[in-house]
Order: structure tokens, then C-alpha cells, then sequence
């Protein structure tokens, strides 16, 4: 069927895992550590959760270091916003370094560019200080782009929802264990070894340094960018075209698709980051619990992402299996409106056990949002996956950003206000995903456009010139192993009938 | 007349306290606290000591001290310390107060004028204080104090300078990590420019 691939050795090589015709595994093996699939997902949501816990490992230990540094309620604040601004960039430049050098290149040396700024950390003398190290550390958060683009580099369309979600969930965890695993090793450290608190707490600033400096170690020796390889060598070999930075940025940028998702991304997983920073002091004040009980209930807003997220991500799959793409997107405006919803009603009950149940369903939600946003993402383009894959993320940076900037820095609004005015902010921005269509699948409300492939779409990002050179064979594979967005319905519609794909 | 006011006055402050909730504005300045903290004086922790001295106020003559049983004499935040810093908050409420973070002694009360020596401690942090005493029932609930400083907090102020914690071990475990870090990533640079090499 079609043309032989030009390289025989190619189609006897054997994948541990059943995979399509780009080599990529066409289902998902918690359990498993096979090479290059398995092994790709494990190592890129340990290395993420490694950043995490290094970004928000400040938090738990606040009281301790608000003390060594002398800092204001204003100079924390600020420290907060850094660790989540950085990120904004580093995530769109994380995307143009996937698509141009490989995620695992990509990512180990990202990693290993933040580690000193946590290992520095330890040194930290004063609120400049602290608010620097948070910044530099909070850069690491950009390894979420390359694992969403290496697992859609690894998994096929049927399955990439439950990769997306699943890395990305594990990841996120490291936001909700680091609020349990700073403060037991500062105990440790203050108990066992007996230093002073102001020793203590910079001495267990090490572990998640030299957590994520070995996680850049192992990604680099042991993992691989695609399934037949790494760039450099399908780059020499041919199977791969070393493209141009411009004309990958070019066609993310055009792409009004990935400005939406930055958008709503922003209201899901910015809100979750915004939480992250918020929710103990919340219930600290708002409660009277004591700091190691608002320790407990934060952890388990981010520990939630165990399940949520990857759940989003599955359930995208699952209702993409019958509804496509359309199901995809039904799927995620309503999770989030819900989302929002809860998070209104969140800032508006007064009682702990109420607060805590809210809370925890948010979680839920808004996680979910974050998994079933992915399940769209690796769509919108071929050419330029990474650089869209970074703008989304680097948009739910913004999104935590503008919400902590708005409503809950000084005193203007109190911080249950602060929450239930994000809710509102969560449903009105969620709204416009009602713009987002697929000429080939379509979109909330509308249908596809009759004759319009899947070809038509993803080669629309090759020229003329690109296509004479052969360069555009990847997007052509996409493209079919992308029909299933159709849906259970669609599967009739027509299918492109120009050559080589003739039976 | 005299009677009658400390009548009113009791039962005021009774009726305060029925609720368990010890209320500061309601309390007696019933103490004199004298510390060897000079104003504007600058401590070390972990290396300086405060001595304190507590006694009854003489000047406040419609009061008894029967009904003192414990004092306690804490390391109080200044309100320059305080701005901007919700942890360290003063409320009215002493359930909910934070003006008073650290412990220098806690004693039964023995009528005699206390005079006591405290090291200051490595966890205290940097910042301006004044020393304030309280005085307990056999509730354990506050019912007078005492304190080094004026009303407003204003006068007599004392500066404690905390310690880092930084010792040179950890700033150069530090700097040699963040060192090989960087050394590492150049090491994954050239052994990719190898494979390239190799490979074509």
C-alpha cells in the first residue's frame, strides 16, 4: 500500500510496542521501560516533576526564609510572580529548540542551565537575592514543552491525549510532593544533623538541585528524540529535514489556534500555578489552621494531578475515538467553564470542610482542562509542534502571571475575592474556544468544509519549493494517521486522492 | 468612688473574658520591665544576651498581686518589623496576637522582682524589638503585663542582627555544583558534535 519507504531496513526494525507508519506506538504501557517509547515518557515526567519540585521548593519553607531574609509579604509576592514569569519565554524558546535541535538535547540542557540557579539558592542573602534564584530556577518549568513534544513524537493520534496528560500530570505533581518533601527534609536536616533553621533550610535546597541536575544526566544517555533516532543522526541520514527556524516560527505565530489555547491554557494551568502560590497562606489566614496543616491541604491541590490531568488527556482520546476532534473541543470548554464555576464558589464558602471539598473537585477540573488542552495541541500543526506547543504553555505562565498581578498582590481585594473574580476570569476567557475550527474536522459549532483534508491542512504549511525537495514527508504521514479526528462519522468523508497515496 | 470604678473595672474586664478570649486593651499595666538592651543598640544571636528585670508596678496602687501566678517574658516585634508582614501581626485577641514570637523565661511568679539573663537564641531573626511581660492566672489566661517601651512602641527600641546561616562549606558546595553543571552541558555539546562527526 503507497510507496515502499526508501530505506528497507526501516520497516524490519521491531518496536516493542505496535506503532504506525511514523514509527510512533499506537498504544500506552504504564509498566513498561521499552526503548525508545516507554523509556521516553518515564524520563521526561520524572525530569519535569524534578523541576517542579525545585520551582515552588520555596513555598513550604517560606516562614523559615522569610525570617533568615528579612523579606515583606510584598518582596514573597514578587518572588512568586518571577518563579512563574520566566517561564513565559523560556517555554516558546523550548519550542523552537524542539523543533530544531530535538527535545532531549533541548530539555537536558535547559535542565541542566537552571540547576546552578537552585543550587545558588543555598546562598541566598537577601530579597534580591531570593527573588533571583526564583526567577532562574522558575525557567525550568519550560521542560513541560519538550515532554508534551516528545511524547507527540512518540505516540500516535490514538493515544497521544493519555501520553500528554499523563507526563504532564506527573510532572505537575512535583508542584504538590515538594510542599511535603521540602519541609520533611528540613526537618531531617534540623533534627538529625541538628543545624539551626537558618542552616537547615539551605542545606535541603540540594536535594531538588541535585535531583534535576541527574535527571539531565539520564535523559541525555538514555533517551532519543523520535523512535527511529536522534536529529542529528536522521538529520545526516536524510530521513529527517533540518528545518528553518524562520519559516517554523512563522507558521506557529500565523496559526490563530495556538493564541487561543495560550489564551485559555492561561485559565487552567496559570490558575493552577496561581494556586499553587496562594492556597496555603488562604487557608492559613482564612482558617486559623496552622502552617503544617495548610502545608497538608496544599499538597493535595497539586497531588490531585496524579489523576486529573491524565484523565483529561484520556478522556480526550476517548471521545475523540467516536466524536474526533469536535469531541475534543466540546470536552475541554465544558470541563473548564465547570472549572471556573467551582473556582467562583470556592471564594465564597466559609467554612473549612466546604472549602476543602471545593477545592479538591476544582482541582479536578482545572487539571482535567490542562490534560484535554494537550489532547488538541499536537493538531494544530505538524511543522512547528514545538513552537505551539511552547506558545500554550508559555501562555499558562501569563495566565498565573496576570491572575497573581491582578488579584493578589497588596491589598485590594481580599484573597477569597481575589479567587472567586478568577473563576469569573476563568469562564469569559474559556468562551473562545467557540472560535476554534479545523477546516477538516470543524469546530464547536460548525462542521467541516466539504473536499477539505487532512493534507490539504498540514501541507499548507510547506511551500511549493519545500515540497519539491521532499521535505514535507513527515506532515504527509500525519496527515493519515490523523483521520481518525474525524470521528466515528467522518470516516467516509473523502480522502486526499492525488499521488503517491493511490492503492 | 474608687471602689465602685474597680467594681466596674473587674466586671468589665470579667465580662471580656468570659468567652475565653483575653482581650490586650482590657489588661492592667501592673509591671515594670527593665532590660539591659540599650535604645537603638545593636545584639548579635547566638552570640549577645539580654538581661531582664520584672517587678510590680509601684505607681498602680488599686491592685493586688494575689491572683498572679506564672509570668512569662517574650521577645516582642517593634512595628517596623511589622510592616508588610502579616505573619507578625498585632491583634487585640491575645489568642490571635503575633506580636510576641520568642520565649525568654516562663516561671511561676513568686512576688520578688525577677531578674533573669537570656542568651539570645540562633533562630532569632533580624529585626527591632522590645521586651514585654505578662503576668497569668491560675487559668492560664493573661491579666496584666508589663513592657520596656511606651505605649505606641515607639521609645527604647533594641536591634537584634540575625544570623545567616550560610557557612563556607555549603558556599562552596554551591559554587562547585553550579560549576559542574555547566561544565556537564558543555560536556553533552561536544559529545554531540562527536556523533554528527561520526556519523556522516
Amino acid at each position: 500500500m503507497g510507496e515502499v519507504a526508501s530505506n528497507p531496513e526501516k520497516n524490519d526494525r521491531k518496536f516493542a510496542l505496535p506503532v504506525d507508519s511514523e514509527h510512533k506506538a499506537t498504544e500506552f504501557r504504564l509498566f513498561s521501560v521499552a526503548t525508545p517509547h516507554m523509556r521516553a515518557f518515564h524520563l521526561s515526567w520524572i525530569s519535569f516533576f524534578a523541576c517542579f519540585v525545585s520551582t515552588f521548593a520555596a513555598p513550604p519553607l517560606i516562614p523559615i526564609i522569610r525570617d533568615n531574609l528579612n523579606l515583606t509579604a510584598t518582596d514573597i509576592g514578587n518572588a512568586g510572580i518571577a518563579a512563574v514569569s520566566g517561564a513565559v519565554f523560556a517555554r516558546v524558546a523550548m519550542g523552537t529548540a524542539c523543533d530544531l535541535f530535538g527535545p532531549r538535547l533541548a530539555s537536558s540542557s535547559l535542565i541542566l542551565l537552571t540547576a546552578p540557579a537552585v543550587f545558588l539558592s543555598a546562598i541566598a542573602n537577601s530579597p534580591a537575592a531570593f527573588l533571583m534564584v526564583r526567577f532562574f530556577t522558575g525557567f525550568s518549568l519550560a521542560t513541560f514543552v519538550s515532554t508534551q513534544f516528545w511524547m507527540s513524537s512518540m505516540f500516535s493520534p490514538t493515544v497521544v491525549g493519555t501520553a500528554n496528560g499523563l507526563s504532564g500530570g506527573w510532572g505537575n505533581l512535583g508542584g504538590g510532593a515538594t510542599q511535603l518533601i521540602m519541609p520533611l527534609v528540613f526537618s531531617l536536616i534540623h533534627s538529625s544533623i541538628g543545624s539551626t533553621k537558618f542552616t537547615a533550610w539551605r542545606i535541603a535546597f540540594f536535594i531538588p538541585a541535585l535531583f534535576q541536575t541527574l535527571s539531565a544526566y539520564a535523559i541525555f544517555f538514555l533517551g532519543q528524540d523520535m523512535p527511529d533516532g536522534n536529529y542529528v543522526r536522521l538529520e545526516k541520514s536524510g530521513e529527517k529535514h533540518k528545518d528553518n527556524f524562520s519559516q517554523v516560527f512563522y507558521h506557529a505565530i500565523t496559526n490563530y489556534r495556538g493564541w487561543i489555547l495560550a489564551l485559555t491554557y492561561g485559565y487552567c494551568f496559570g490558575v493552577e500555578l496561581t494556586i499553587d502560590n496562594i492556597i496555603a497562606q488562604y487557608f492559613y489566614d482564612r482558617f486559623d489552621v496552622n502552617l503544617h496543616t495548610a502545608g497538608i491541604i496544599a499538597a493535595s491541590f497539586g497531588l490531585a494531578n496524579l489523576f486529573s490531568r491524565p484523565g483529561g488527556g484520556m478522556l480526550s482520546d476517548f471521545v475523540a475515538r467516536r466524536f474526533g476532534m469536535r469531541g475534543r473541543l466540546w470536552t475541554l470548554w465544558v470541563v473548564q467553564m465547570v472549572g471556573g464555576l467551582l473556582c467562583l464558589l470556592l471564594g465564597k464558602i466559609g467554612s473549612l470542610s466546604g472549602s476543602v471539598a471545593v477545592m479538591l473537585v476544582f482541582s479536578v477540573f482545572v487539571q482535567a482542562a490542562c490534560g484535554l488542552t494537550f489532547g488538541v495541541v499536537p493538531f494544530v500543526s505538524r511543522r512547528s509542534l514545538g513552537v505551539i506547543s511552547g506558545m500554550t504553555g508559555g501562555g499558562g505562565n501569563v495566565g498565573a502571571v496576570l491572575t497573581q498581578v491582578i488579584f493578589f498582590r497588596g491589598s485590594r481585594y481580599s484573597t477569597e475575592e481575589g479567587i472567586s473574580l478568577m473563576g469569573v476570569m476563568i469562564m469569559c476567557c474559556t468562551l473562545v474556544i467557540m472560535l476554534i475550527y479545523f477546516p477538516q474536522w470543524g469546530g464547536l459549532f460548525c462542521g467541516p468544509r466539504k473536499g477539505v483534508t487532512e493534507e490539504d491542512y498540514y501541507l499548507s504549511e510547506w511551500s511549493a519549493a519545500e515540497k519539491e525537495q521532499g521535505f514535507h514527508k513527515m506532515s504527509m504521514k500525519f496527515s493519515e494517521n490523523s483521520r481518525r479526528e474525524r470521528g466515528r462519522k467522518g470516516a467516509a468523508a473523502p480522502v486526499q486522492s492525488d499521488p503517491p497515496t493511490i492503492v | 468612688m474608687k471602689l465602685l470604678l474597680l467594681q466596674v473595672s473587674l466586671l468589665l474586664f470579667l465580662l471580656k473574658t468570659t468567652n475565653g478570649e483575653v482581650l490586650f486593651s482590657s489588661l492592667p499595666r501592673s509591671l515594670v520591665v527593665v532590660a539591659s538592651a540599650m535604645e537603638g543598640q545593636v545584639l548579635k544571636a547566638g552570640e549577645d544576651s539580654i538581661t531582664v528585670s520584672v517587678g510590680l508596678n509601684q505607681t498602680v496602687t488599686n491592685q493586688t498581686d494575689e491572683s498572679f501566678k506564672k509570668v512569662k517574658v517574650k521577645l516582642c516585634y517593634a512595628p517596623v518589623s511589622q510592616v508588610d508582614r502579616k505573619w507578625r501581626k498585632t491583634h487585640n485577641d491575645l489568642k490571635t496576637d503575633r506580636t510576641c514570637q520568642y520565649m525568654i523565661y516562663d516561671r511561676p511568679y513568686d512576688g520578688k522582682v525577677e531578674e533573669f539573663k537570656w542568651d539570645i537564641e540562633k533562630d532569632v531573626p533580624t529585626a527591632t524589638y522590645f521586651v514585654r511581660s505578662y503576668v497569668y492566672n491560675d487559668a492560664d489566661e493573661e491579666i496584666a503585663y508589663g513592657q520596656t517601651t511606651n505605649d505606641k512602641k515607639s521609645d527604647n527600641l533594641f536591634v537584634i542582627q540575625g544570623i545567616s546561616g550560610r557557612h563556607m562549606s555549603i558556599d562552596i558546595a554551591s559554587a562547585c555544583f553550579s560549576a559542574f553543571a555547566l561544565l556537564s552541558l558543555v560536556g553533552f555539546f561536544v559529545i554531540e558534535k562527536r556523533q554528527s562527526k561520526i556519523k556522516s
